[in-house]
């Protein structure tokens, strides 16, 4: 089996989340960040089950195909989740030909990232892993430019003066939908090399600094017309100017579209993984019917944050299958 | 005719040599010299052109014609075998397919009456280039010796800078029709054995009827997998080779071409020179991160440019989008079809100028920079910006030659990418382009390490270069990145 490293497995998955972080729908005050960071640890405690399961041999895919495809529908779904998202954000995004060619046009930037993530996903989780690497090491030193400029040029008042009406509670609830990894992770940690847990560990806090950092910046940046925001994050970056005389919005565009390119591949590579197992002899055009039925559901997604919905799903991703599988294990014995 | 690779060498002279004019088609090149020394009826048969004409008459036929009366060719042999040491290298064929192998190389061959078998004698003396410097791979305090057409030469060239006996070259012909000589060469004891086993696969794998230069082998040597990026590297340069070897790596010398592959490549190399070690660790790290911004600036400018100008102006600051406006306005085409004219005009007379006489060549440098460039400026056919970039985009890739083939087509692809779809196209291009560079992979050895998969301890000489005794104590071997 091909193995990947902690390093790769945290880049593949961070990038899907700072992409869901980028289409975030709503407002971002104090208490939200404090619900993100919570439902950060909450995910966390909850896969510990996995983390046990995986390191006592076991692991979900080869666990009977009805799990199987319950993993399959999620990350499917989740699938169908991004590109959703990747719609709805791409209208405040800048992207030439859509822009200026309505649904045609939308249909071929949808088309051109599904090709690409076609061919990221069908060269294997080795090349993936490895290019999510550096694409998360170049969005990371671009949003460190946009994150000093908001240190440097921001308001620091917005942090407490930022009001949402929700309550802790809620934004734990939505903090769940900014956890697009969580299928991947599931798949892709039995891939790692070393400890599982210290694996997980190392995601995890990657995923606390990165939401902490961008979120904060978030409301630095854009914390005084947060009403009036639809995604905070992208205004956040429009709003993020460091150099005096050039603007950088469409900087902005390169990092988006390369984490929604490696998002989708992530997901569709983890679905055909899941795929492969459970219908062994359908080999061809594997990742094609994969991403082909994700644009499908993307339809049935409006693309709001129903947050409880997905702590159910997580849920039972990512604790409820795990800890039935280490009873059936423990019963077995 | 029954094919002659199954025929063996009979013990009748005159059969023997008629069954050799027959195979050659009597061909004028093959000379048959019939005579009797030791009271044996001979014939020595070579190839003209192909072997010293005073090496033969002084070392194999002045003595041979002396020797004293023998029983039979069979002693006649052993004498000639045991007795005279008219070569250092003396192999023996006993079918007519190695004969003629052997006589192709520049061997001289002797066969005699009542004898199965033939001598050889290693008289090779062909006409060589002689060692020169390397065309392709400048150098300023380096060795400034680079391989030769001839094998031999270029083992020899290894060896001397080479003198343990941990360096192996292993001799061995491939190609039916044009028998041409190949030589693997490693260090035993720094060679990853699996890696080892894998080529020697490989190259088993070739049934070509001619090898005439590297590019016969590395489809063979290469993952079957498209890749933008070549995963075997070539080198003219036996010091570049020689360092290469000492990392673990495997070569492969090919008769006649006087360039080596190196197996496995690393993308990270490319940005490597000799030179590099020769001068002071900070200059030399300022140099390579001048080669990485210039391969980006050659693959990326011209789209870049385009793109801004096009769809993403606001990047620009106003100076220069007023400079750029009005450099624009004048040029009568599409800022993207100018941008392919330009590129595909320059790599037209790039051609025209690598495929010309010399002589010539330099005409269509002075017709198509003077000429061309500056009245396609002067008539506002194309802008003054346009011409610039593009011409630093195309300068930027001479600075790492090894891509350059690479980088061409990218820099188009690119420039489509980012004439159509802004940025975004850019974006989704560089995504599919960053994916398969990161999907090359050769034995076991990924392409784009040590950055991805990610060592820190070969960034001593990737992101910097650092002094040699920091890395004289760590002792690299390439089998650090296999994964």
């Amino acid at each position: 089996m091909d193995k990947i490293t902690k390093n790769q497995l945290t880049a593949m998955l961070l990038i899907t989340d700072t992409f869901t972080l980028f289409c975030f729908r709503g407002q971002i005050s104090l208490t939200t960040v404090i619900g993100f960071i919570c439902g950060i640890v909450i995910q966390f405690l909850m896969s510990l089950p996995l983390v046990k399961l995986y390191s006592m041999g076991g692991s979900v895919e080869s666990s009977g195909k009805i799990i199987q495809i319950i993993y399959f529908v999620y990350l499917l779904l989740w699938g169908g989740v991004l590109f959703s998202m990747l719609w709805k954000a791409s209208d405040v995004i800048y992207i030439p030909y859509e822009n200026s060619n309505g649904i045609w046009g939308k249909l071929l930037i949808a088309g051109m990232i599904a090709i690409v993530c076609l061919y990221a996903s069908s060269t294997g989780i080795k090349a993936i892993s490895r290019s999510a690497v550096i694409a998360m090491a170049t969005g990371a030193i671009s949003l460190l430019i946009v994150i000093v400029s908001a240190l440097l040029s921001s308001d620091w008042n917005n942090i407490l003066d930022t009001k949402t009406a929700d309550s802790l509670m809620t934004e734990i609830s939505r903090g769940f939908f900014i956890s697009g990894g969580l299928g991947s992770f599931v798949v892709f940690l039995g891939f790692t090399k070393g400890n599982y847990m210290k694996n997980t560990i190392y995601y995890f806090s990657g995923k606390i600094i990165l939401t902490l950092a961008i979120t904060i910046s978030t409301i630095l940046l854009a914390g005084g017309i947060m009403e009036i925001t639809e995604f905070p994050v992208v205004t956040s970056a429009q709003l993020s100017q460091p150099f005096p005389v050039q603007r950088i919005d469409s900087l902005f565009l390169i990092i988006f579209a390369v984490f929604a390119v490696f998002s989708i591949g992530v997901q569709s590579l983890a679905s055909a993984e899941l795929l492969k197992k459970i219908l062994p002899k359908f080999r061809y055009l594997r990742t094609t019917s994969v991403l082909a039925v994700m644009i499908g559901s993307a339809f049935l997604f409006s693309g709001r944050n129903n947050g409880y919905l997905y702590i159910i799903s997580v849920g039972i991703i990512l604790f409820v299958i795990p800890c039935f599988l280490l009873v059936k294990r423990s019963l077995a014995k | 005719m029954q094919n002659y690779k199954e025929l063996t060498i009979i013990p009748d002279l005159k059969l023997n040599i008629r069954k050799i004019k027959e195979i050659s088609g009597g061909s004028s090149d093959v000379l048959i010299n019939e005579f009797t020394t030791g009271g044996i009826k001979c014939a020595l048969i070579c190839c003209e052109g192909m072997l010293s004409t005073a090496t033969i008459t002084e070392l194999i036929l002045e003595p041979i014609v002396n020797i004293e009366n023998q029983k039979d060719s069979h002693e006649l042999f052993h004498y000639i075998q045991n007795f005279m040491l008219l070569s250092t290298d003396r192999p023996v064929a006993t079918e007519y397919d190695s004969l003629f192998r052997l006589i192709n190389s520049g061997f001289a061959v002797l066969i005699a009456e009542g004898m199965n078998k033939a001598l050889a004698f290693g008289v090779q003396g062909y006409a060589v280039r002689s060692i020169s410097e390397p065309s392709s791979e400048g150098n300023i305090m380096g060795s400034h010796e680079g391989f030769v057409e001839v094998v031999r030469t270029n083992m020899s060239l290894i060896r001397r800078r080479i003198k343990s006996p941990e360096l192996v070259m292993e001799l061995f012909t491939k190609g039916d029709k044009s028998r041409t000589d190949l030589c693997l060469c490693y260090m035993k004891d720094r060679v990853p054995p699996e890696l080892l086993k894998k080529i020697h696969k490989s190259l088993d794998n070739i049934e070509l009827e001619t090898i005439l230069s590297t590019g016969y082998i590395r489809p063979f040597v290469e993952n079957g997998n498209f890749e933008l990026f070549s995963s075997t590297g070539t080198t003219e340069r036996p010091d570049v080779l020689c360092s290469k070897l000492i990392e673990g790596r495997v070569a492969i010398l090919v008769d006649g071409v006087p360039f080596s592959i190196v197996i496995p490549k690393l993308f990270c190399e490319s940005f490597q020179t000799l030179d590099d070690y020769a001068f002071k660790p900070y200059y030399s790290t300022f140099i390579r991160w001048i080669k990485y911004v210039a391969f980006l600036i050659s693959v990326l400018l011209p789209s870049v440019y385009t793109a801004i100008v096009i769809f993403h102006p606001e990047l620009l600051n106003s100076t220069m989008l007023m400079l750029l406006v009005e450099a624009e306005q004048k040029a009568p085409l599409s800022i993207l079809t100018e941008s392919l004219f330009v590129l595909l005009m320059y790599e037209i007379i790039r051609e025209a100028g690598i495929r010309l006489p010399k002589s010539v060549g330099g005409a269509v440098s002075v017709v198509s920079g003077l000429i061309i460039g500056d009245s396609a400026v002067d008539s506002g056919l194309i802008s003054t910006p346009l011409l610039t970039i593009t011409a630093l985009a195309v300068i930027s890739s001479f600075v790492v030659p090894e891509l350059n083939d690479t980088m061409t087509i990218l820099r188009l692809a690119f420039l489509i990418a980012g004439g159509i779809f802004g940025l975004f196209g850019i974006s989704i291009l560089a995504c599919a382009v960053l994916v398969n560079i990161c999907s090359t992979e050769d034995y076991g050895f990924p392409y784009t390490a040590p950055l991805s998969p990610f060592k820190s301890s070969g960034m001593d000489d990737t992101a910097i270069r650092a002094g040699f005794p920091e890395m004289q104590s760590r002792n690299f071997t390439v089998e650090e990145y296999h994964e």
